[in-house]
């Protein structure tokens, strides 16, 4: 049944050694054609499948690869290795491939083609390459199955991978895990969609503002959360004015009163000044409450616009995509400029140096300050953000982070569904990755000030693969509306029971404990003494720079570095302003450097003030994001998990020491000196092969023997985080 | 570290400790200095000096100095004249680069040193310092600091060494015993020894430097050829550098380096035998690797050095600074990494050939003194374990560099007499090592610390190791020199008191760290947590050769192969003698190389190479490293090259310096544990195994600082450990063992001092992405501590 006189023909090609002869694979076919399907979640359905499919390992100079089954689901393109793994795991999971698929190339006859939707040929293709959003390459090479059964996978996978579709049609509406309510609730995630949980985070930051309730049923604007905050002393006439553009919404207080608004930009002002008297007031509102002068800050006047965004990130993952290796020892020479050119690595730089703008306002010269863009929805949410996590130690743990995500993203009403793509929409305006430059933003600031964060690197690399994830409420929609509404119509469906769309939050849906525990970061400096949430009260900061020597070192004077606004903006504004910006056009790093250098005379606090360092050498390269697929570059025990796992092994000692102690009677905790929380890291044993990508891949596929990468997953710890769970990693379809 | 019986050897000048003869020119009170994120950021307030030796900074509340204890070259704050290289003056408005002749009219407030090691360092005058005492240290310093040349040098040497008392004390000093000096025939045969090389003998023929004036006194040749024999092989190399052994791999092959033949010379059918018989030393196969061609030369070294400390150093004397968004392309633009993946690259190609065993890799350079140091010393660091401590490493540069003749003098360029020869090849070398320290840095015993270092020592023109440009030279000074120091073993007890007076001071070696660095900074040089550094057990004998069907041999017995460029090939001019007009006899005595065509490209056998070999223990911690050297792997050395520049504080965040680093106090916490076990067993028999936990004696004073402590750091602790095992006071470092007279009674400033010391303590940790920053632990693979082990007596005081 199988046209296996045609692979065997292709495979005794001199090029091409395949590590099982066909007679092999007859002898495999034999077992029921019903296990290797691989563990179906709940509600997913196969569309199609072929057999034997050649999926080729990365490694060009061998050629070689393993057989195995495609299947194109509604949720994923999975593969199933013929082979069953030889592990102790019962359940043959086989090689799943997660499909955020990227493109898809196709190979007739040696040529390369992208295809993208809609444009599909007949001629069934010889190979076909699949890139994904989380950077994975794969090669499966189709000249082995029936041409019937490669094209109709070929095409199925195309369609369902690369076509626009509805939102109807994403995976989570199918996926029905019936999941127990309390459970959710038992986070500890703020997800900011109750009053209650706005009013809390005013009160923790003491926030000085009113709460809206009269969005509750959306009416006044489907682009603004249920509940938010803006200043007291705005009317309820004004509110429902524009829709609520141009509402300074209150994001975050500092601890010297002053806070951080965001508003979207109104239209162009008509003559009659209705407008203009409009902005004066919220201007107003912004300022007086606080009795602080306001900054406005237009943010897209000054930051890269979101299309230059998702260009410039075009350029640069083409980096990291790599079909073989020989490409990438090619593209190995001029690393340096080519990474350069693509301007992601500026971007980073721009965006948090906007924040540290901010900060310093906030920080040091107490102003107000509402960032604007056209819907508020985009950079706002970064640079609000960063400068939050960059200010205030709360959010630098990992529930914080997400409650900061909540709050500021999805409360924020940021476009996920649109910026994502995950309807593959044909719209080449609005996809873009800025959830995913926040996430590069926050990894700066990790990695520079890492025992300052909760996480680790791997939760923000988990994070941003999730995005891609169909399944997660957080990043399925563009408004709170949307989310309602949608969750509403959805879950009235008769057919289907209780729709389930869990958040993201939910880690248990994708990880097991062991691999959460990777989440979090052994070197986090915690609070020793830690109070109630509340604890963040106004630290005497001033005192703080009162106790340094006074210096004799002159400060020149202070440039403003907010540009110089339009004539009629000041006009229109009454709030007091400083205008000390001079006309000597200093860098923007040169105006802060002063401010970097007051926060550098003071004591390093884990838990005060953070700022990026923003210079060429200090911006790098998220390596564990986009490097972790490529085996050249993984370091075979080394790398920074080398570091990790001897912490892990000196932790497992402490405890395994104390418990000794404590069998002899002469252990009294409260004399404890070292105060660890030793979390027992299991990733203590294998060190030596676990690589610097560890988390990901598991180790060089540098055996001639094809490699299998879920049994050599298994025979790792924990990183069957990938391999176990891919179930619910993996899904469908999107396609840039 | 002995004491000796000198007196007085320290001297109190306005609470600075002078060095005998060193007298302070000038001094300025009230002056901060910015303390690099390392030290624990923020500033330090105390005093400048400025001598004719050095510019030194004493803290306010720094302990009086001691008296009797040893002289030590440079504090913890001090920088030496000799490695300042700018020295520029900020005042309220503007900043001007002050030389020896200009004039400054204003009063600077900031004083800013940029060092030839890439350090800078940062003084803030404040307001209260007598605005006289700002200009005229600035003055002194601008006049006094060396621009290297030949009689400034010299000056400055006899400043630092040149006085009687110092003379006699550095001549008394010990050699360090623990590490092989490669000096004596003896210390060749130890190598021999230990990397189980058979086979080989050592030949004194070259005792009188008669047969080549570059090459060392002793050289390992195969045990066939006799002295006579091979005094007529010198003229067949270039300097008479002839193919010498230098190590043996694990799996059985050997590694030689050679200079290149001289081709204008008759080959004689005697002299074709023995060339041979050293080429191939017993193996079957040799594979000459060229390093001529493709390496960089040392001109663009040199070029790219420039560069890169152009790019780094972020002068703001000079305007000229890169936006931020360009470095990275200008950092390639600078080709040093480049420079340095090339290096790399080659002694992994070389350290794969070796695994194959049965076989002499012979390293061959027109001169053999300058890549052949680099690959070769690399490639031992990547195969050898015991190259990967201090003591190992340390002979290595012994081996490799110091009595292999490489021209430290003419490379390093002390006396600016030829800048054409200048080549910054030793820290091409250092900063490979790096590389691979920061790529598998559980591997290394050695740290980040100790690179740097030696990476600083060598800018500073003192240390007979980098004084000279060949064994013969380093020897005759010494001869001229009556009772100085002298490295040739059995010459250390001469009668002391000569009445002779030397011409130049006795320069000490480099490795005697104990002259420039505190106890407290030569410990950072290991790291904490280590296991002993016993020579690696595999390293004795052919362990492994047969190497499996994967390794049939490509070649016949006999065969000659070139790798040059990645590819294997048998061109037939390789060796001159065997291309035509050789013998005929010869001809019929060898049989053909195989062919011509390339062998297997090395890309796969390097591949192969990192391939775990299934055969092995999955925990083998002798597996060589092979780095990755793709773009985004091989990387900048930050906490070199960019620590002085003002931005560089990026890479290191400051900790405040009573907050340790999570694995030193991790570790600390087990070695209390620990203690508390043994105190509560006492009786019970010491587990031999033994750890050195070298850092413990500051972490208790450090505790003593911090008022959490639970016993008293010396009496409680000492005592209970030589009550329950008085045998493991033996295994106490040898350090805190030879110093713990003088530690003992210098407690209370000790403690006091690592204040200071304290901010070095605190490493800086957990930039995921960038592990130099991180490791202070051992590798210790596969080898856990043991879980009740006695005390180990790292802490008797």
């Amino acid at each position: 049944m199988l046209s296996l006189g045609g692979g065997g023909a292709k495979s005794s090609k001199p090029s091409f050694v395949s590590y099982i002869t066909p007679e092999e694979i007859k002898s495999e076919k034999e077992p029921p054609k019903k296990e290797r399907h691989p563990n179906l979640l709940p509600g997913e359905v196969v569309f199609c499948s072929a057999d034997p499919i050649l999926k080729h390992t990365q490694d060009d100079v061998s050629q070689r690869g393993i057989f195995g089954t495609l299947l194109c689901t509604n949720f994923r393109v999975s593969f199933v290795s013929d082979e069953t793994p030889l592990e102790e795991t019962g359940s043959n999971l086989g090689d799943l491939i997660s499909l955020q698929m990227l493109f898809c190339f196709v190979v007739y006859d040696e040529k390369r083609k992208m295809i993208t939707g809609g444009m599909l040929k007949n001629k069934y293709p010889s190979k076909m390459i699949i890139h994904c959003k989380d950077l994975r390459v794969f090669q499966f090479c189709l000249t082995f199955t029936k041409e019937e059964d490669a094209r109709k996978i070929f095409h199925g996978i195309a369609h369902h991978c690369l076509e626009p579709k509805s939102l109807k049609c994403v995976f989570a509406f199918s996926y029905a895990v019936s999941r127990s309510p309390e459970m959710q609730r038992s986070q500890r995630t703020v997800m900011f969609d109750s009053k209650e949980d706005w009013a809390q985070e005013m009160k923790r930051t003491k926030g000085n503002c009113r709460i809206v309730t009269e969005n509750e049923g959306f009416k006044l604007s489907t682009r603004l959360p249920k509940y938010f905050i803006i200043p007291s002393s705005v009317t309820d006439e004004d509110l429902f004015k524009f829709q609520g553009k141009g509402l300074p919404i209150w994001c975050w207080s500092h601890h010297s009163g002053c806070a951080l608004f965001k508003a979207s930009t109104l239209p162009v002002p008509q003559e009659d000044g209705v407008i203009q008297r409009y902005m004066e007031r919220m201007l107003d509102a912004a300022a007086q409450t606080h009795l602080y002068s306001l900054k406005i800050e237009d943010l897209s006047e000054t930051l890269p616009t979101v299309q230059d965004i998702q260009q410039s990130y075009a350029k640069f993952k083409q980096f990291f995509l790599i079909d073989n290796s020989t490409d990438f020892w090619v593209s190995d020479v001029k690393w340096f400029s080519s990474v350069e050119n693509t301007g992601w690595m500026d971007i980073i730089r721009k965006c948090l140096q906007k924040a540290v703008e901010v900060v310093e306002c906030l920080e040091k010269e107490n102003t107000n300050i509402l960032i604007m863009e056209e819907e508020g929805t985009d950079l706002c949410c970064v640079i609000s953000s960063l400068v939050q996590i960059m200010l205030d130690p709360h959010y630098r743990t990992l529930t914080g982070f997400q409650g900061l995500v909540q709050k500021e993203w999805v409360a924020g009403c940021h476009a996920f569904l649109d910026r994502c793509n995950h309807l593959c929409q044909k719209d080449k305006e609005s996809p873009s990755p800025i959830f995913l430059l926040f996430l590069e933003c926050v990894w700066q600031l990790v990695q520079q000030h890492s025992p300052a964060f909760q996480f680790s690197e791997t939760y923000l690399t988990v994070l941003s693969d999730s995005v891609h994830v169909p399944v997660f409420s957080t990043f399925l929609f563009n408004s709170a509306y949307q989310r309602e509404s949608t969750l509403k119509a959805e879950s009235q469906h008769p057919q289907r029971g209780p729709l389930n769309c869990p958040a993201v939050w939910d880690w248990s849906v994708q990880f097991d404990c062991k691999a959460q525990e990777l989440f979090l970061n052994p070197l986090y400096a915690d609070k020793l003494k830690q109070d109630k949430v509340l604890r963040k009260v106004p630290r005497p900061k001033h005192q703080r720079q009162l106790s340094l020597p006074s210096s004799a070192f002159k400060t020149p004077p202070k440039k403003g570095f907010f540009k110089d606004e339009t004539e009629s903006l000041k006009k229109m504004l009454r709030v007091k302003r400083i205008s000390r910006w001079m006309a000597s056009p200093d860098s923007p790093a040169a105006n802060t450097r002063e401010f970097y250098e007051a926060w550098q005379r003071r004591p390093l606090d884990h838990h005060g003030l953070l700022l990026p360092w923003l210079d060429g050498p200090a911006v790098r390269l998220w390596m564990q994001r986009y490097l972790r697929w490529i085996p050249e570059v993984q370091i075979l025990g080394g790398g920074p998990v080398a570091v990790t796992n001897k912490m892990a092994e000196l932790l497992v000692q402490v405890q395994e020491l104390r418990k000794k102690l404590d069998l002899k009677g002469c252990w009294q905790p409260e004399a404890e000196r070292v105060q660890l929380q030793p979390r027992p890291l299991a990733l203590a044993r294998n060190s030596l092969r676990l690589s610097s990508a560890f988390p990901f891949a598991s180790s060089r596929n540098w055996t001639f023997k094809p490699v299998i990468p879920t049994s050599l997953l298994q025979s790792l710890m924990l990183t069957d985080k990938l391999a176990s769970q891919e179930d619910e990693t993996t899904e469908v379809i999107s396609l840039v | 570290m002995n004491q000796s019986g000198l007196h007085a050897r320290g001297r109190d000048m306005f609470g600075l400790c002078c060095l005998p003869g060193e007298c302070v020119l000038q001094r300025a009170v009230l002056v901060r200095k910015k303390l690099s994120p390392k030290e624990g950021g923020g500033w330090l307030s105390g005093t400048l000096f400025c001598t004719h030796f050095r510019v030194a900074f004493v803290p306010q509340d720094s302990p009086r100095p001691d008296d009797n204890a040893d002289p030590v070259l440079l504090g913890d704050h001090d920088v030496a004249l000799a490695s300042i290289e700018k020295v520029v003056a900020v005042g309220p408005l503007r900043t001007k680069l002050v030389t020896p002749s200009s004039s400054l009219k204003f009063t600077p407030e900031e004083l800013i040193l940029y060092c030839r090691d890439l350090r800078v360092l940062c003084f803030l005058f404040d307001r209260l310092t007598p605005d006289t005492q700002a200009v005229e240290i600035t003055y002194t310093i601008a006049k006094t600091y060396h621009p290297l040349k030949p009689g400034t040098i010299l000056s400055f040497q006899n400043a630092a060494l040149g006085s009687i008392e110092m003379k006699q004390f550095l001549s008394n000093r010990r050699r360090d015993s623990g590490m092989n000096w490669f000096e004596s025939s003896g210390d060749w045969e130890q190598e021999l020894e230990r990397t189980g090389a058979t086979g080989w003998r050592v030949s004194s023929v070259n005792d009188r430097f008669e047969m080549s004036t570059s090459l060392s006194r002793f050289n390992v040749v195969p045990q066939k050829v006799l002295d006579t024999e091979l005094k007529k092989t010198f003229a067949h190399f270039n300097e008479g550098r002839i193919p010498r052994w230098v190590w043996r791999h694990p799996h059985g092959s050997d590694l030689l380096r050679m200079a290149s033949f001289q081709n204008n010379i008759y080959h004689e059918k005697d002299d074709i035998r023995n060339l041979e018989l050293i080429l191939f030393g017993g193996q079957s196969q040799c594979i000459v690797v060229d390093l001529g061609d493709e390496m960089p030369s040392p001109a663009d070294l040199q070029l790219a050095h420039t560069r890169l400390r152009t790019l780094c150093l972020g002068d703001i004397s000079s305007s000229v600074s890169v936006p931020d968004d360009k470095w990275l392309s200008s950092l390639e633009g600078t080709h040093w990494l480049d420079y340095i993946r090339c290096c790399l690259r080659k002694a992994a190609e070389v350290a794969c050939l070796l695994r194959r065993g049965h076989l002499t890799v012979v390293l061959q350079e027109p001169e053999d003194r300058d890549m052949n140091c680099v690959v070769s010393s690399l490639v031992q660091v990547m195969c050898d374990q015991h190259c990967r401590t201090v003591a190992g490493f340390q002979a290595l540069v012994q081996k490799e560099w110091v009595v292999a003749g490489h021209r430290f003098l003419s490379r390093i360029n002390y006396h600016r007499d030829s800048d054409k020869e200048e080549a910054p090849i030793f820290l091409l070398f250092l900063d490979c090592v790096w590389q691979l320290w920061a790529q598998f840095p559980a591997r290394f015993q050695l740290t980040e610390d100790f690179l740097l270092a030696l990476h600083d020592s060598l800018h500073l023109p003192l240390f007979s190791t980098f004084l000279a440009n060949c064994q013969r030279e380093r020897c005759r000074r010494s001869q001229n020199l009556p009772q100085s120091y002298t490295p040739v073993n059995g010459l250390r007890e001469l009668p002391r008191g000569s009445v002779e007076e030397p011409v130049d001071p006795p320069y000490p070696p480099v490795w005697d760290w104990a002259l420039q660095y505190s106890t407290q900074r030569r410990a950072l040089f290991t790291q904490p947590v280590c296991q002993p550094s016993t020579p690696a057990p595999v390293l004795n004998g052919n362990f492994n050769t047969n190497l499996g069907p994967n390794w049939i041999s490509d070649g016949v017995p006999g065969s000659v192969f070139l790798l040059s460029r990645s590819l294997f090939s048998c061109p037939s001019n390789l060796l001159p003698w065997r291309s035509g007009g050789g013998s005929v006899s010869y001809r019929k005595s060898h049989r053909r190389a195989p062919s011509s065509e390339s062998l297997p490209a090395l890309e796969r056998l390097i591949k192969a190479c990192g391939q775990p070999d299934p055969l092995q223990d999955i925990h083998d911690p002798h597996q060589p490293l092979i780095p990755l050297l793709l773009g985004p792997c091989v990387r900048i050395w930050r906490n070199c090259y960019l620590r002085g520049a003002l931005h560089a504080q990026a890479f290191t965040h400051p900790m405040s310096s009573n907050a340790r680093h999570p694995v030193e106090r991790l570790a600390s916490e087990v070695e209390h544990l620990r203690e508390r076990l043994a105190q509560a067993s006492v009786g019970r028999p010491p587990n031999r195994k033994r750890h050195e936990h070298r850092r413990l004696d500051s972490n208790l004073n450090q505790n003593t600082n911090n008022g959490t402590f639970l016993f008293s750091s010396s009496s409680s602790s000492s005592s209970s450990s030589s009550s329950s095992s008085s045998s493991s006071s033996s295994s106490s470092s040898r350090a805190s063992q030879q110093e713990s007279p003088s530690r003992f009674s210098a407690r209370p400033p000790a403690a006091a001092r690592y204040r200071d010391g304290g901010g070095k303590h605190t490493f800086l940790f957990g930039h995921q992405g960038e592990p130099q920053s991180s490791q202070r632990y051992a590798p210790c693979p596969g080898a856990k501590l043991p879980k009740n082990s006695g005390p180990s007596g790292a802490k008797t005081h």
